[in-house]
């Protein structure tokens, strides 16, 4: 393949992972829950998609629809997990990733088991050349990258991205001020679920084929792997580590092709990975961005009081 | 009238009976004192009335309504705030955000109000932020309104516990020990803050081991020992009981003075 179609590819990647590492810093990185099922709503999401988009329904509908199927597992999961401590929640979700994989795998009538589902490209009535139809999934995934972005940055410099953030620091003394964790729990769960959903619909039209073997506990681990390099409880943080885990991803997959080497550069990275987490960890455990105060657009005019009652 | 009615609460942790038929009532608009030495069941009992804990049996009434076993976010819309003896802060938050956590009924705060009513919680945040830095000036921490609540020292955070509580504009404040590692100038400061507030109709339920503090400020006492309530009245007829000097002072007679 020549080189622009695996630079595109490599951005497609990039935008898709980026919009899970998002979703999952809004359970993780806001929230404080330790979601390490994110491969199951991504699965949900790509498979409805496929089967929707199978079934004659528009793929734009598809999309929103694999965003609801998701956020309602989501919903669903969030109601006997979210009662649980930390550690339990982590090993209930990476149990269910693995119980939705299987289940893909064994229901054959409706999602075609092993063999995978071959997905309809939205590109490909279009009469475009392989570039161009490369060339429009960077412009979709990156468009829906944007906005996942542009939504979280409000979401959580609100009122309610606060009491999501105080959830994370101490959910009791968020109860004694008159809020239910449980319930903002769940609705955390649900947009990261919906959010990861998204970036599956996306994986499925880029991918036109999806199989159980795509969806394997790994995933979940790359994306904890991009947060935690980019830093959590910043959106900033959440994108750039994918970025630099998917140039590692896919740029090993590409030096195969180009480099002449007695190994399998592909192998190489997850050594590499496992000496960044770990000097990241020694160095710089907060990963490469900090974490920001919210900002409500309420901060100017504190100052401004506070410089005239300090003049007083 | 009794805004307050704690009606026979029992609770037991394993084997360990916490609270025995403790009964008591809180006059609207009062200062009530409960004293006792540690381990009397102090903190269990603001913790059940306030919902942490379900009490194995007995009730409580606020402002004529059954609460019992209500969760404690419900307790808090009710119309009760609880100061933790230990600050229990949002560490990572601002000071500022610690308080507007603390507002009561922000529409900004649900996910249909921050996506839908975008104009109305801005002006509500502003206005709420307004009588944030107000409880701040008052509690002189006005300086550190954007420094992260984790920076401040303990008498403090301590502070910035009971603005919380301020903060909610209740009808009702549990406190905790609110003069606990808070130097005696700011101690006085805050009670005589409560006596204002009092005078607005506010009623405060303090758990409280200064005795001279009691003296001046509380209109009424109950000491509780071993999950029971012990002695109740007027602040200078319990402190002047001799059950009181026993179980709770010993022998060092002069604490009063001193």
């Amino acid at each position: 393949m020549d080189f622009t179609v695996y630079l595109m590819d490599t951005l497609v990647f990039m935008a898709i992972f980026a919009i899970l590492s998002m979703s999952l810093n809004v359970e993780y990185g806001y929230t404080g829950l330790g979601n390490f099922g994110k491969v199951a709503f991504f699965l949900c999401g790509a498979y409805t998609y496929a089967i929707a988009l199978l079934l004659g329904v528009p793929f734009y509908v598809s999309f929103v629809l694999s965003a609801v199927t998701s956020a309602i597992l989501g919903g669903l999961m969030s109601l006997p997990a979210l009662r649980l401590r930390e550690d339990y929640l982590a090993i209930v979700t990476l149990a269910i990733g693995e119980v939705l994989r299987i289940f893909v795998k064994a229901e054959e009538w409706l999602t075609g088991g092993v063999w995978g589902i071959t997905v309809p490209s939205v590109f490909a009535n279009l009469g475009l050349s392989v570039d161009a139809v490369a060339f429009a999934n960077v412009l979709l995934s990156w468009g829906v990258l944007i906005a996942v972005f542009l939504f979280l940055r409000y979401l959580t410099n609100t009122p309610y991205g606060r009491v999501l953030l105080s959830i994370r620091e101490d959910d009791t003394a968020v109860q004694a001020l008159g809020k239910n964790p449980i319930l903002y729990k769940a609705q955390a769960f649900m947009i990261g679920s919906a959010i990861a959903g998204i970036a599956g619909a996306l994986f499925a039209q880029y991918m036109r084929f999806i199989d159980p073997y795509m969806f394997l506990p790994m995933v979940t681990f790359t994306v904890w792997m991009m947060l935690i390099l980019g830093g959590t409880a910043n959106h900033y943080g959440a994108v750039v580590g994918a970025l630099i885990v998917e140039i590692f991803n896919r740029g090993s997959r590409i030096a195969k092709d180009y480099l002449d080497l007695p190994f399998d550069p592909h192998n190489i990275q997850f050594i590499l990975f496992g000496v960044l987490i770990i000097l990241l960890l020694l160095y710089r455990p907060y990963g490469l961005f900090r974490e920001k105060p919210l900002k409500t657009g309420v901060e100017a005019e504190v100052i401004k009081w506070q410089s005239s009652s300090s003049t007083k | 009238m009794a805004i307050l009615v704690v009606d026979k609460i029992t609770k037991r942790f394993g084997g360990f009976q916490v609270l025995q038929d403790v009964s008591l009532k809180v006059e609207e608009g009062s200062i009530t004192g409960l004293v006792g030495p540690n381990g009397s069941g102090k903190s269990t009992l603001l913790s059940t009335v306030f919902g942490f804990y379900k009490p194995d049996g007995g009730d409580v009434y606020f402002k004529g309504d059954k609460i019992t076993a209500l969760p404690p976010h419900d307790v808090y819309k009710k119309g009760i705030a609880f100061a933790f003896q230990i600050p229990r802060l949002f560490f990572k938050l601002t000071v500022l955000d610690n308080l507007l956590m603390a507002a009561r009924d922000h529409v900004g705060t649900t996910l249909d109000g921050t996506l839908f009513l975008r104009k109305k919680w801005k002006n509500q945040e502003l206005e709420l932020a307004r009588r944030a830095f107000e409880i701040l000036e008052l509690l002189d921490l006005s300086k550190l309104v954007s420094h992260k609540a984790g920076e401040l020292s303990g008498g403090q955070r301590k502070l910035l516990e009971i603005g919380k509580a301020l903060m909610a504009s209740p009808d009702m404040i549990f406190l905790d020990e609110p003069a606990a590692g808070i130097n005696p100038v700011l101690s006085r400061k805050i009670y005589q803050n409560l006596i204002e507030l009092k005078k607005k109709g506010m009623t405060f339920l303090v758990v409280e081991h200064k005795l001279e503090v009691l003296l001046e400020f509380a209109d009424y006492v109950y000491m509780m020992d071993s999950g029971k309530i012990l002695l109740s009245g007027k602040p200078k007829e319990v402190i002047n009981d001799p059950l009181f000097y026993n179980v709770y002072v010993g022998e060092a007679k002069d604490v009063v003075s001193g």
